[in-house]
């Protein structure tokens, strides 16, 4: 008996087999590209670089890694955005989840312009925003600085929260709560043993991205930093007189950090199940 | 009704009216911030940009439109530039991002949760210093640019870095899990028995995917679109770091007439008109595609 | 209309307080009329059975019971209290919801112990009372388990000990059996029978399944579009349903209108054919009435054979072999298409196209309104 390939498969250019492989291929190579800027910082801060800029390879060297807090400035620096992000995103984070709250659980009049209200600043490009507070803030005679960053930072990160929580509300069991007061849990009783724990993991969610995106933000704080300095200004100041490799050690320590941090959630919920 | 079950519909209705301001209550914190922060600051950038004068002799409000006519006419061409660049890196997102979002929905198994890990973790790297490694990759003599001009794509003795190509290619690589995720969280919702039943309607792989997988991917697509569109228009940081003032954009202008020539007038005229282009671009965009439901 | 049963006629004699009582209850939806006035009374220790299709209002009773809901109008007591504007963790009643809502972020043990822990209880007799209770519901040793970890079967009968093991006077059951396969229900229906008889409190099930009602209660009531159609025992409701819509709802029936002849002695005629009903089974004053036979109460026979005093001839058109049974399609010679059942007891069928005389007894012929 001959074996014949099934004739569908060979029809046109490229057969089933083919277009299977270059899907992959085409993925991983994307995967690369994303990659590819953060291997190289991450190279570069063991370049043992000639001059002032960190562009060119010279060879290895831990000497940067060494004296990481060498550079003046910079660690404080570091130290001022993980203070932002902190505040910001946990103050953005119990903002936006009641919004979150109030949208998925209740029909109120007004409910779909408040979808929209929550969209307008995401839609809203960070160089109008920033722009935008620092007239209001120079109008009411604010002095620009750590408390102004946060302030910003807290508005533009609400939207995100608000999404993320109402993506993880909205399989959430109406009949939880029903239950839980059919057991002898009043409105705040309920509250506090049941919707809360369940509502965390979309909660806790938020706050990282809040985190995340406050830690780098860097249009909306060049804003409206006054003298302040974050890590992302540090880098954007630095960047025309050369960024020390301190910089990428920095970064590649919380890169690594934040990888670490990953990996371990993800390992500890699979044992979870 | 008797005195009793008179009184205990006057508790009902109280109650009834408590119960409704709950979710008002609940929008309040964040909305006041929204407000105060947001809605007051666009309206006083609207009355601003409405203004004349100089920061040496103080801003008078007086209907002055001109300040509008000032995007039309010296700025033209960073308007214009914006809107090439922004529109081009997103299809270059695109194009990259759909067939890596269809690779992890489709084929992804076992492994999704790890590639969508491997999407996100760039980002949790500093944008500028990432941008900056552009400057490597990019670099005159260079790999990636001597490959380049090797195929002839670069004449021999041309740049890519501080040329329009590098900027785009900086905005798109930025923005591009940006485009990846709402792609995937839309591909991955497609029910896999929708293509089975195309195909037991004899479309073929190709047509089944023209016909049923990508329309249905449409939500993710507008999403994606969108989040990487809007941001790239008033960026700044890419012309910046990878181009020369040659390539800047809009936003550049909005930053330096806001933090250096303090002409605040102009800067909030520009900003407004670079939202109402961006306005001008997205709805019709929405509603073309057929997913209002998206944003609300 | 009948809207309430001897029995709870009875109780209101004696003068002991039924374990659930709803006088006038109304609820409105905006212009929505989900429940219109109904008045009802369950008994102590009844398992009693809220029967309908879907949107007639038997969810929206229970939850008005549970606290879940609170009606526009009327009152409910329970125990004849009156607890209409109480909230649900004010009320002694527990209920069992269709999806469970077992709390997944706590272990089972935490699950059922919720109550308990609300109300204060010791730890010491909290473990002892749980432990009771699973082992009421056979499932002793799923402490630590999650929720999620559980089959649906194990996770109802969990949802059930998490109500029972609050000693509530009521417990409400919202088709609580609806997500299991066949096999399982009906397993569930003689266990949860059983487990009522056994703790001895009363029992609110909704259903729409006839059949599980049937099964397990000891009343049902009857719920259409919002109001009682029929309140009773099984067997009341089924061999003398009163309402057109109940004689469809539970099992089938055949349906035909018939004249008037003689009240006093009961007497018919459909179409030309004579049909006894009985004496005192028609009400006075009408001239037409729509009568019915259910097709297991009717018997087919050979022409000329016929045994009992309402007779029918007719041909056959289809026969169905179910097994336990086989059904007939008859077309009479009225004209009219009736069903019959006859169980299979070995004798020989009939065939389609053959002539066939049906009979059946005048008592069970019902009348409905």
């Amino acid at each position: 008996m001959t074996a014949a390939a099934p004739p569908i498969a060979r029809r046109g250019l490229f057969g089933e087999g083919v277009r299977r492989h270059l899907i992959t291929f085409y993925a991983l190579l994307a995967l690369a590209y994303l990659m590819l800027p953060v291997v190289i910082v991450i190279l570069f801060s063991f370049n043992d670089k000639n001059g002032k800029f960190n562009f060119v390879w010279n060879g290895f060297t831990l000497h940067y890694w060494k004296k990481a807090f060498g550079v003046p400035g910079l660690f404080d620096a570091f130290l001022t955005s993980l203070r932002i992000a902190l505040i910001s995103s946990f103050v953005a984070t119990i903002l936006g989840t009641l919004i979150a709250l109030a949208l998925i659980r209740y029909r109120y009049r007004g409910r779909a312009a408040t979808n929209i209200f929550i969209f307008l600043p995401m839609a809203t490009p960070e160089v109008v925003m920033g722009s935008s507070l620092l007239a209001l803030f120079l109008t009411f005679k604010i002095q620009t600085g750590f408390v102004t960053i946060v302030i910003a930072h807290i508005l533009f990160i609400i939207s995100f929260v608000v999404v993320t929580v109402k993506a993880r509300l909205a399989g959430f069991d109406r009949h939880l709560e029903e239950a839980a007061m059919d057991l002898y849990a009043d409105e705040w009783t309920t509250f506090r043993k049941v919707t809360l724990p369940m509502i965390m993991p979309g909660v806790f969610a938020a706050f990282l991205l809040g985190f995340a995106l406050s830690f780098d933000d860097f249009i909306i704080t060049n804003f409206n930093s006054g003298q302040v300095v974050t890590f992302p200004l540090y880098i954007w100041g630095a960047a025309r007189v050369g960024v020390p490799p301190q910089v990428n050690v920095f970064a590649t320590a919380l890169f690594v950090i934040a990888v670490g941090l990953m990996g371990l959630s993800v390992w500890t919920q699979r044992r979870r199940s | 009704m008797t005195a009793a079950t008179l009184n205990r519909s006057e508790k009902a209705a109280a109650a009834e009216r408590r119960r409704r301001r709950v979710p008002y209550l609940l929008l309040l914190p964040g909305g006041l911030w929204l407000i105060f922060f947001y809605i007051l600051p666009m309206l006083q950038l609207a009355g601003t940009s409405l203004k004349d004068g100089s920061f040496a002799g103080g801003y008078h409000f007086s209907w002055e439109i001109s300040n509008y006519g000032a995007g039309f006419t010296e700025f033209s061409s960073q308007f214009v530039r914006s809107i090439t660049y922004a529109g081009l890196a997103t299809l270059i997102t695109f194009a990259i991002a759909y067939p890596l979002a269809y690779f992890i929905a489709f084929r992804g198994g076992r492994y999704k949760n790890l590639l969508l890990v491997l999407v996100i973790m760039p980002f949790l790297f500093p944008f500028l210093l990432r941008t900056l490694a552009w400057k490597i990759i990019l670099a005159d003599d260079g790999f990636v640019v001597d490959s380049l001009k090797a195929i002839g794509l670069v004449s021999h003795n041309g740049r890519v870095l501080a040329t329009g190509t590098a900027v785009v290619a900086g905005i798109a690589y930025n923005f591009l899990p940006f485009m990846t995720l709402p792609l995937y969280v839309s591909l991955e919702k497609i029910d896999h028995s929708m293509v089975e039943a195309a195909s037991d309607l004899y479309a073929n792989p190709r047509t089944a995917f023209r016909r049923v997988t990508f329309p249905l991917s449409m939500p993710g697509v507008v999403a994606g679109t969108l989040l990487t569109l809007i941001p790239a228009a008033g960026d700044y940081v890419n012309a910046q770091l990878l181009g020369t003032p040659q390539q800047s954009m809009i936003g550049n202008v909005i930053q330096s007439r806001f933090l250096l020539v303090l002409d605040y007038p102009v800067a909030a005229a520009l900003s407004f008109t670079l939202m109402l282009a961006i306005l001008a671009m997205i709805i019709p965009y929405i509603r073309f595609t057929g997913t209002e439901d998206l944003v609300a | 209309m009948i809207t309430r049963s001897a029995e709870a006629g009875l109780a209101a004699v004696t003068g002991e307080p039924s374990a659930v009582e709803l006088v006038g209850v109304t609820k409105r939806f905006g212009d929505t009329l989900a429940v219109d006035s109904i008045d009802l009374a369950v008994d102590e220790n009844r398992f009693f059975a809220l029967l309908g299709p879907s949107g007639c209002g038997k969810t929206t009773t229970l939850r008005m019971i549970g606290g879940f809901e609170e009606p526009t109008e009327g009152t409910i007591r329970l125990h004849g209290e009156d607890v209409t504007g109480r909230k649900p963790y004010e009320r002694p009643v527990n209920t069992v919801f269709q999806s469970y809502a077992l709390f997944p972020h706590l272990s089972i043990f935490e699950n059922v112990a919720f109550g308990l822990r609300r109300k204060k209880v010791g730890d010491d007799d909290v473990k002892r009372r749980v432990g009771q209770t699973l082992e009421l519901v056979q499932l002793t040793g799923m402490e630590k388990r999650r929720p999620s970890q559980l089959s649906g079967g194990q996770q109802q009968r969990i949802a059930l000990a998490r109500a029972l093991i609050n000693h509530p006077r009521v417990l409400l059951l919202d088709e609580p059996l609806g997500a299991l396969d066949l096999k399982l229900r009906k397993e569930m229906q003689i266990e949860l029978k059983r487990i009522q008889h056994e703790v001895g409190i009363t029992f609110v099930h909704v259903t729409h399944d006839q059949e599980e009602a049937m099964t397990m209660a000891d009343s049902i009531a009857v719920m259409n579009e919002g109001h009682i159609e029929r309140i009773g025992s099984p067997h009341e409701i089924y061999e003398d349903p009163q309402s057109a819509f109940v004689a469809a709802f539970l099992g089938s029936s055949n349906m035909a209108d018939a004249v008037v002849v003689d009240a006093s002695s009961g007497e018919v005629s459909m179409g030309g054919c004579r049909v006894h009903v009985g004496p005192g089974r028609l009400p006075s004053g009408v001239s037409s009435v729509r009568i019915g036979v259910r097709p297991e109460k009717l018997a087919v026979h050979h022409p000329g054979e016929a045994t009992d005093a309402n007779t029918l001839t007719g041909t056959v058109t289809d026969v169905s072999f179910i097994g336990v049974s086989t059904q007939y399609l008859i077309q009479t010679d009225l004209g009219t298409s009736m069903a019959a059942v006859q169980q299979n007891t070995g004798a020989p069928g009939f065939v389609p196209g053959e002539r066939v005389t049906l009979s059946w007894a005048p008592e069970h012929t019902f009348v409905v309104r």
